[in-house]
């Protein structure tokens, strides 16, 4: 039995020997400790100190640099408690652009869940061509969302569009502009193809986890007399749930910073602008790095939180 | 094994990993390479990199540049938002990123105060330019020159006269009234069901658009002080986004265009015959993209316009490309020496290709200076050259008190709010009362 670790990983046996073995005894532990000595340590203090470099020390100095007055255009850098937080507080346009990225996440995490879900499902069995299907379904993940916007601004074009000629064809009335009069057709639509990006990531965590389930427990599932949907319901998507809790998270990940995909689509528009837009926006428009520390530190903050209510909400421990 | 051995090898694994670490840490520190500020004075035996949002010159003439300096020039070539977040970033950051790169007309105010770049009246001899350059002007903020203009971008106004003749207009409209008329007429004729590109996407071909409209109904946008001239129903900048609107209204522009840019327009637009006019185009245009075949079913037919105004036409606004040397260059004197010879009349001549193709350089409209546009005209090589040669001595900046520090900002409620007037979601009134009052709040300091 192995047991599972973090989100989705389902974790190799401890010490390699599947099914148990002699467990060492602790004379043995201290032994083989003692032995390998500071080499452990001084073998991943490059990792250590690359991911301190990258990671811990911006976020360390973004925290801190969140509550200074950090502008360019207002010199000197100074101590201004909370200010910057207030200041994104009350301005319209943050607030417009978080019930933007509010609706943004919602669409897209339901969406790249659910067709992630489906989509591994269909995939989960060997069939003829499966490997073919699985690369062309990672294509989208594999271009730049910059590319992808331009890509479907063609489609949506209106005065000459893909979908356009379509509704046209089809007697609803082409030529309509889809883009930018209805706040929540906007985001919709250029949601839709962040969901055409990141779904096939979630395809692949997905069906990696369910590659772990014993075709076993199908056929026993079946031999009791247990319908497909049925197999589903009770075997697929509860043993699912590590991988389907990654997938979430990635999504709610990718769903929170967008970014390319309403910056090409709509511009800067406030039917479709999102936080990480205003982020640049202040920081590098304004030059008001101060607000765009605390701007970034915000969405570090909901990003995290979102994250632990996904995994707390849908991740479950999974002994196979 | 014995004690001294095995410390010995312990020894040796440290000092491999503590390598490897200082390794890393090297690599890490690598990139910047950079003195703060201070740089070089070499002039020769240098490699100066030159970062501007286009393709190099001729590798040629950049060759030739080398053997009569000894300077190489490592060109990069990186998109103008992009650009702008580099050079931001660089300076603010205090690192070395390019020698020499853009100066834009809308960011000198900001420039100009950050102090993030050179004055350039250090290194060239900007009192006998200013005669030869008009645009100059736009490059100076609190009387120095922050950039030398390398090409002179200015808005036009460009028309189909094929579709304009076949709708009856047989006369080119002088003022704004003739100029709307005629746009209704060319609609009414049937040949293109919306005559007229305005970029409504939300960006900045959008302001400088509006800009130019508040110009030809006779007024500025912002006073020297920096507060809003556009918030009175009867001000040239109310009538110029109602008339923006009206014609998205009326049905006089594309109904796609709420997500089309400036440059969209002139491509998929302009250039493919489905519009008839741009009111705020971009000089050079004619010659170039609307007379190539290859980018244009529309070859021969467009025209420039002499700006329409309220009782005849108009002067135009500028929005000239500038280049500069960031204080953090390496080798601002070698940077200076390339912008010296970038800028001169001779290279502007072979930049626009009145000595061959060979010696062109594709990113070149129109040259910065006066002298230069008129051996281009002379030698015949720029299409409607004396009307551009006019356009171009009249050309006055869009903010004749220098733009103001806080343009990228007041730019970005232009665009969003009258983007959201066009799209219905917003009246014209709620979006100049927004601008206006983003105008009022910066220039006040808030």
């Amino acid at each position: 039995m192995s047991s599972t670790g973090s989100a989705g990983v389902v974790e190799a046996p401890r010490g390699g020997h599947a099914g148990g073995g002699s467990t060492p005894s602790p004379a043995r532990r201290r032994r083989h400790t003692t032995s390998a000595g500071p080499l452990p340590y001084v073998l991943v203090a490059p990792v250590i100190i690359f991911i301190a470099g990258l990671a811990f020390v911006p976020a360390v100095f973004t925290i801190v640099q969140s509550f200074f007055t950090v502008n360019a255009l207002d010199p000197p850098t100074r101590f201004s408690g909370l200010s910057n937080f207030r200041n994104l507080l009350e301005s319209d346009a943050i607030r417009s652009s978080a019930a933007n990225t509010a609706l943004y996440v919602v669409v897209g995490v339901t969406l790249s869940t659910v067709l992630g879900v489906a989509m591994a499902i269909l995939l989960q069995r060997p069939f003829r061509g499966r490997s073919l299907v699985i690369a062309v379904l990672i294509l989208p993940w594999a271009l730049p969302g910059v590319v992808e916007g331009i890509l479907w601004s063609g489609i949506f074009d209106p005065n000459a569009g893909l979908v356009t000629s379509v509704l046209g064809d089809l007697g609803l009335g082409g030529g309509q502009v889809l883009l930018g009069p209805n706040r929540v057709l906007t985001i919709v639509l250029i949601e839709l193809v962040q969901v055409w990006q990141i779904t096939p990531l979630s395809v692949l965590l997905v069906l990696a986890a369910l590659q772990l389930i014993p075709d076993e427990l199908y056929e026993a599932a079946q031999i009791d007399g247990c319908s497909r949907w049925g197999a589903i319901r009770q075997i697929t998507l509860p043993l699912a749930r590590p991988g389907i809790a990654v997938c979430m998270v990635q999504a709610l990940v990718a769903t929170l910073n967008v970014f390319d995909q309403p910056y090409v689509l709509n511009g800067a528009a406030a039917t479709g602008a999102t936080v990480t837009m205003q982020t640049y926006f202040v920081s590098f428009q304004n030059l008001d790095f101060g607000q765009g520390y605390a701007l970034s530190l915000l969405i570090t903050v909901v990003t995290l939180v979102g994250s632990l209510l996904i995994v707390k909400a849908v991740y479950r421990k999974v002994e196979l | 094994m014995t004690r001294s051995a095995r410390g010995a090898r312990t020894t040796l694994r440290l000092a491999a990993g503590l390598g490897s670490a200082v390794l890393l840490l090297a690599g890490c520190g690598g990139g910047g390479g950079g003195q703060a500020g201070g740089g070089s004075t070499q002039t020769s035996g240098v490699t100066i990199t030159v970062a501007l949002a286009a393709d190099p010159p001729p590798k040629a003439a950049l060759d030739d540049f080398t053997k009569q300096t000894g300077i190489t020039v490592n060109w990069v070539n990186i998109d103008w938002d992009s650009l702008q977040t580099k050079i931001s970033a660089a300076a603010t950051a205090k690192t070395y990123f390019a020698d020499a790169t853009d100066v834009d007309w809308s960011r000198v105010g900001q420039l100009g105060k950050l102090g993030w770049f050179y004055p350039m009246d250090d290194y060239v001899d900007v009192a006998s330019l200013k005669a030869d350059m008009p645009q100059l002007a736009s490059f100076t903020s609190d009387g120095k020159v922050v950039g030398i203009p390398y090409d002179a971008s200015f808005m036009v106004t460009t028309y189909n006269k094929k579709l304009f003749d076949a709708a009856g207009v047989t006369s080119e409209p002088t003022t704004m009234d003739e100029y709307t008329s005629a746009l209704q007429k060319v609609k009414a004729k049937g040949d293109v069901e919306h005559p007229l590109d305005i970029p409504f996407a939300a960006s900045e071909g959008l302001s400088t658009y509006w800009y130019e409209t508040t110009n030809a109904f006779g007024g500025t946008v912002l006073d020297d002080a920096g507060k809003p001239q556009f918030t009175d129903p009867g001000s040239a900048g109310y009538k110029a986004a109602q008339w923006m609107v009206d014609a998205m209204k009326n049905g006089l522009v594309p109904p796609g265009n709420i997500n089309v840019t400036d440059s969209q327009g002139q491509q998929t637009l302009m250039a493919k015959g489905e519009v008839a006019s741009i009111f705020s185009d971009y000089s050079g245009t004619v010659g170039t993209l609307y007379d190539l075949p290859d980018q244009s079913s529309v070859k021969g037919q467009v025209r420039y316009l002499k700006t329409p105004g309220v009782t005849g036409t108009t002067t135009n606004l500028s929005n000239p490309d500038g280049v500069g040397i960031p204080k953090e260059a390496k080798y601002p004197q070698a940077a200076a020496k390339f912008i010296d010879w970038f800028t001169s009349q001779e290279k502007q001549v072979d930049f626009a290709g009145v000595n061959g193709p060979d010696k062109a350089f594709t990113a070149f409209p129109i040259p910065s200076r006066l002298s230069a546009v008129e051996k281009m005209t002379a030698s015949g090589n720029l299409v409607y050259g004396e009307q551009l040669e006019q356009m171009l001595s009249g050309s006055k900046p869009v903010f004749p008190g220098g733009a103001p520090t806080w343009y990228p900002q007041f730019s970005n409620a232009v665009y969003t709010n009258l983007h959201a007037a066009a799209t219905g979601s917003m009246s014209v009134d709620d979006a100049i009362k927004a601008m206006g009052d983003t105008a009022t709040k910066l220039s006040s300091g808030q």
